[in-house]
C-alpha cells in the first residue's frame, strides 16, 4: 500500500475512534472498549510490523508486552518513580530484553524463532511467580495489586478517568502509529520487502538482514513494552495471567482479521477483534470456542484478511493487472 | 542409591519412549511440509478423551483392546479429514505455511474450548491398562509401565518399518527430501499430505491415551504437550526423525533426573535451557540437515 | 502423440509462454532451442503439470491434458527429466529408481525397467547403494535420466540434459538419448547449444521471449544463418 492510502485509513480509523468518546464519553463499557482497542492496534500493528514484514516469526509479543506492564508497576511501585517516567524507562527495558532476545534467535530458521520467543513467553510465568521474581518485586503469583495511575497536568489517568487517559492513549497510539508508517516507508521498510523476496538477493544490494532484523525487533519491542506499560497503569493490577494463551490468540486474530502484512489491516483487525470479544464476554467459555473457529474460518476464507477484501474490490487490482509483465528465469 | 537410580532411569525410559512417539509425529509432518502444526497437543487430549469416553462414560467391552482399535481409524479419519479440510485449501498459496501455523493455532484454542464444553472442566481419569506390580530383584516394576512402554516402542517399530516398506512410507520419504522430486515422479503430493497429517495425528493421540494413564486426561494439557513435541524435535533437528527419537529419549532422562533431585518445578526450566544451549552451538539441532 | 496449441503461461505476474503451439510425433527427436530465461523449462514443466497458471490445450494421445494434475500425467506416461536433477538426496540409487517406478503404470514394469536401466547405465548398477547426494555431477545427471526411465514413459521430456557437463559426458548423453529414442521413446529436449544433441533432432524449434520463433528440420536451421550462428555453435 502506498503512503497516501496507509496514512488515509489510520487516519480515518484512528479519527474515527477519537471522537466517539464526544458522544459516548458517558458510557465506560464502550469507553473500556475504546481505549483497548488503542492499545492492542499498536501491539498487534508491533507484531505485524515483525511477522508480516521483517518475516521474523516471533512468538514473544505477549511477553514483551507483561515485561513493559511489571518494569513500570515494578518501578512506580517499588521505586516510586512517577508512572508518566517508568512508562518510557519501561519501553527501553523491554527494548533492551528484546535485543537481547533477538542477539541469539533472529539467526535461527523461522520455526526455531517462534519456539524460542514462546518458550521465553513460558519461561516468563514460573520466572514472575517464583522466588526470582519476588525479589523484584513481581508480587509472586499475587501479582501487584496497587499499581498508581499516570498523572498527568494535574490530572490522574486511571480507569476512574477514562476520558483523559483515553485521549493520553490516543497520542501515544498516534506517534507510535507515525513510527511504524515511517518504518516501513523508509529504507527499512525497502529492505524488508527484498528480505522476503530473497534473502541472497538482498544480501547482494548490501542489506544486513540481521542489523536490520535486530533494529527493528528492539524498536517494537520498546513500543510493545511501552503499551504494556500504559495498560498497567490503567487498570491498576496485573498478575502473570496476562500471560495465557488466550491473550496470545486475541492478538493473533487481530493479525489473522487484518490480514498479515498489509498494514494498516491490522488496525482494522484490531478494532474488530476488541469489539468482538467484549460483545461476547456474556457467553462464558463459548466466546474463547467462537474465537478460535474464527481464526480458522478467517484465515480460510481471507486469507489476506479484510484488506484483501478490500483490495478485491477496489482499483488496486486493475491497476496491478496492467503492470508490464516481467520475464523471468523459466 | 543405586536402586533409586535405576528408578529414575525407568521412569526416563518410559516418558522418553512416549515422547519419542509424538514428537516423531510431529517431525514428520514438519518434514514434509515444512508447515507447523499448533494443534498437534490438541490430539494429545482427543486421545486422552476417546480413551474415557469409550471406557469410562460408555463402559465398552474389551477395555484397552477395543480402545485401540477404535482409536488408530477413528484418530487417521480425524486427521485426514481435517487436511483435506482445512490446510489442503491453504496450499495455494505461497505462503501457505504461515497461514497453516494460525489456523492450527486457532484450531487448537477451539479444540480446547471445545472439550471443556463437552467434558467439562475437571480431570478424568483413565483406568490403569493393567494392575499390579512385578518384582525382579530388588526392583519393583508397574506391569502398567511395562505395557506402556512395550506400545509405544511397538508404535515406533511399526512406524519405522511403515517408512521404510511400504509404498506411502517411501512417498513420504521422498516429499520430504525433494517436493519437486515427488512431483516428477508421479506421487500425489495432497495424497502424501493428508497421510502424513493422519499419521502424527495417530502417534500423538496414542501418546495421549497411553499418558493419560499416569496423568489423567486434562483439557488443559494440550499446549505443554505440544511445547514438548516441539522442543524435543527442534532439539533433535527439525524434520529428522532420527534425531527426535534420541531427543526425546535424552529429554525423558533429563526430566526424570531433574525432576527427582531439583523438582518438579524446573523440570522446565532445565529442558529449556538444554535446548537453547543445543541452538546456540547447533543451530540446526542434533541431527538436522543444512 | 503430443500437440499444444496456444499455451499461455504465467510465473505470478510474469507472462512466460505466449501462445505457444508445437507438435512431437510419435518416435522422435525434437529439440527446443533458445536463450536462458526465455520459457524453455516452463513449456516442459506445462506439459508435465508442473506449473500451476496456464490456459490453451495440451493433447496428449487424444485427451487434453492441461488441467491434470502431475501424478495423472506421469501415469499416462510422460515424465519430466529435471535440469538439476531434482533427486532424492538421503537415498541410495536402487531407490531413487523404485521411486521412480512409482505410477501405477509403471509399477507394472518395473522389474524388467531396472533391468534394462542398468544394461544401459552400468555405472550406476555399480553404485546401487549409494546415497544420490554423494555422487558426482555426471552420475547425478544419469541417475536422473534412468530415474525418468522408470516410470516407463512413452515421452520424455528432458531439460538440458548436457548443461555443465564435459564435452565426453555430452557425448554420452547423446548417445544415451539416441538409444532410448530408438527403443521407442518420444522424446522433447531442451538444449541451448549443444551440438551433440541438436544432431539427434528430427525437427526443431526455436523459442524467445515466449514466442516459438522458429519450426523446421536440420536442414532449415543451418540455411538460416542467423540460427546457425547463435544457437548451432557452427
Amino acid at each position: 500500500m502506498n503512503t497516501k492510502g496507509m496514512v488515509t485509513i489510520l487516519a480515518v480509523t484512528y479519527g474515527f475512534i477519537g471522537i466517539l468518546p464526544i458522544f459516548l464519553g458517558d458510557s465506560s463499557i464502550l469507553m473500556r472498549i475504546l481505549t483497548m482497542i488503542l492499545i492492542w492496534s499498536i501491539v498487534a500493528s508491533c507484531w505485524d510490523l515483525i511477522m508480516g514484514y521483517a518475516g521474523i516469526f516471533s512468538f514473544g509479543q505477549v511477553a514483551f508486552y507483561v515485561i513493559g506492564a511489571y518494569s513500570s508497576a515494578i518501578l512506580s511501585v517499588s521505586l516510586n518513580v512517577p508512572p508518566i517516567v517508568s512508562i518510557f524507562m519501561a519501553g527501553a527495558i523491554t527494548a533492551i530484553i528484546g535485543v537481547i532476545i533477538g542477539l541469539p534467535c533472529l539467526k535461527l530458521a523461522g520455526p526455531y524463532i517462534a519456539l524460542v520467543t514462546f518458550a521465553f513467553q513460558l519461561a516468563l510465568e514460573p520466572f514472575l511467580k517464583g522466588p526470582l521474581g519476588k525479589a523484584i518485586g513481581s508480587g509472586g503469583s499475587r501479582g501487584i495489586i496497587s499499581v498508581p495511575p499516570i498523572h498527568l497536568f494535574g490530572m490522574d489517568l486511571s480507569s476512574s478517568e477514562l476520558i483523559p487517559f483515553f485521549y493520553f492513549a490516543l497520542v501515544l497510539t498516534l506517534i507510535c502509529s507515525a513510527v511504524i508508517v515511517v518504518i516501513l516507508k523508509s529504507h527499512w521498510g525497502t529492505a524488508f520487502l527484498a528480505l522476503k523476496d530473497s534473502e541472497d538477493f538482498a544480501a547482494s544490494l548490501g542489506v544486513s538482514a540481521f542489523k536490520y532484523k535486530l533494529l527493528v525487533f528492539g524498536i517494537t519491542s520498546f513500543i510493545t513494552g511501552l503499551f504494556g506499560a500504559l495498560y498497567v497503569h490503567y487498570v491498576g493490577i496485573l498478575s502473570t495471567r496476562m500471560l495465557s494463551m488466550e491473550v496470545f490468540t486475541v492478538l493473533l486474530i487481530m493479525i489473522v482479521v487484518g490480514g498479515i502484512g498489509q498494514y494498516p489491516g491490522v488496525v482494522i483487525g484490531a478494532v474488530f477483534t476488541v469489539t468482538a470479544n467484549e460483545l461476547l464476554r456474556p457467553m462464558g467459555i463459548y466466546r474463547l470456542l467462537i474465537m478460535g473457529g474464527l481464526v480458522v474460518v478467517v484465515v480460510l476464507l481471507l486469507p489476506d484478511g479484510v484488506t484483501g477484501l478490500i483490495r478485491k474490490f477496489s482499483v488496486f487490482k486493475l491497476r496491478k493487472k496492467k503492470k508490464p509483465s516481467v520475464e523471468i528465469r523459466g | 542409591m543405586f536402586i533409586e537410580i535405576i528408578d529414575i532411569i525407568i521412569s526416563g525410559l518410559l516418558n522418553g519412549s512416549v515422547y519419542a512417539l509424538m514428537a516423531i509425529g510431529l517431525a514428520l509432518v514438519y518434514g514434509v511440509t515444512k508447515a507447523f502444526n499448533f494443534a498437534y497437543g490438541s490430539f494429545y487430549t482427543m486421545g486422552g478423551y476417546f480413551a474415557w469416553t469409550l471406557l469410562v462414560s460408555m463402559g465398552i467391552k474389551g477395555g484397552y483392546y477395543t480402545v485401540f482399535l477404535t482409536a488408530i481409524p477413528f484418530l487417521f479419519i480425524v486427521g485426514f479429514f481435517l487436511e483435506k479440510v482445512l490446510i489442503s485449501p491453504l496450499r495455494k498459496r505461497s505462503d501457505w505455511q504461515m497461514k497453516a501455523m494460525m489456523l492450527t493455532l486457532g484450531l487448537s484454542l477451539f479444540l480446547d474450548i471445545g472439550y471443556i464444553a463437552i467434558f467439562g472442566p475437571r480431570l478424568k481419569s483413565l483406568p490403569d491398562i493393567v494392575e499390579g506390580t512385578i518384582d525382579i530383584g530388588p526392583f519393583a516394576f508397574m506391569n502398567q509401565d511395562i505395557v506402556i512402554f512395550i506400545l509405544s516402542i511397538t508404535g515406533l517399530l511399526c512406524f519405522a518399518w511403515m517408512l521404510n516398506n511400504t509404498r506411502i512410507g517411501m512417498a513420504v520419504q521422498a516429499v520430504a527430501q525433494n517436493p519437486i522430486g515427488a512431483q516428477i515422479v508421479g506421487i500425489p503430493k495432497d495424497r502424501v499430505f493428508a497421510a502424513t497429517f493422519a499419521i502424527s495425528t495417530i502417534m500423538v493421540g496414542i501418546g495421549g491415551i497411553l499418558l493419560s494413564q499416569k496423568n489423567f486426561v486434562n483439557p488443559q494439557a494440550s499446549t505443554g504437550i505440544m511445547i514438548k513435541a516441539w522442543v524435543i524435535t527442534a532439539f533433535g533437528g527439525m524434520g529428522s526423525i532420527k534425531g527426535s527419537l534420541y531427543a526425546a529419549l535424552i529429554i525423558g532422562m533429563l526430566e526424570a533426573f531433574v525432576g527427582y533431585y531439583l523438582g518438579m518445578i524446573h523440570i522446565e526450566v532445565a529442558v529449556l535451557t538444554l535446548l537453547l544451549i543445543t541452538l546456540a552451538f547447533r543451530p540446526q539441532g542434533l541431527m538436522g540437515r543444512e | 502423440m503430443l500437440s499444444i496449441e496456444n499455451l499461455n503461461a504465467y510465473y505470478g505476474q510474469a507472462h512466460v509462454l505466449k501462445d505457444v503451439s508445437i507438435t512431437v510425433n510419435k518416435g522422435e527427436v525434437v529439440v527446443m532451442l533458445g536463450p536462458n530465461g526465455h520459457g524453455k523449462s516452463t513449456l516442459l514443466k506445462s506439459i508435465c503439470g508442473m506449473v500451476d497458471s496456464k490456459r490453451g490445450k495440451i493433447t496428449y494421445k487424444d485427451q487434453d491434458i492441461i488441467k491434470f494434475p502431475s501424478d495423472k500425467i506421469v501415469n499416462l506416461g510422460i515424465t519430466y527429466i529435471a535440469e538439476n536433477r531434482e533427486l532424492f538426496p538421503y537415498m541410495s540409487t536402487l531407490e531413487n529408481l523404485k521411486l521412480g517406478a512409482y505410477s501405477k503404470n509403471a509399477r507394472k514394469h518395473e522389474k524388467e525397467n531396472l533391468e534394462k536401466v542398468f544394461s544401459l547405465f552400468p555405472r550406476l548398477a555399480e553404485r546401487r547403494k549409494q546415497f544420490a547426494s554423494t555422487m558426482s555431477g555426471g552420475e547425478a545427471k544419469m541417475l536422473a535420466i534412468a530415474r525418468g526411465l522408470m516410470s516407463n514413459a512413452d515421452f520424455l521430456a528432458i531439460d538440458e540434459p548436457a548443461l555443465g557437463l564435459q564435452p565426453n559426458l555430452r557425448t554420452e548423453v547423446a548417445r544415451i538419448i539416441k538409444e532410448i529414442n530408438k527403443q521407442g521413446k518420444t522424446i522433447l529436449v531442451v538444449e541451448q547449444n549443444i551440438p551433440q544433441i541438436t544432431d539427434l533432432a528430427d525437427k526443431l524449434y526455436v523459442l524467445e521471449e515466449g514466442h516459438i520463433t522458429f519450426e523446421g528440420n536440420k536442414d532449415d536451421a543451418l540455411s538460416n544463418d542467423n540460427l546457425k550462428e547463435i544457437f548451432l555453435g557452427m
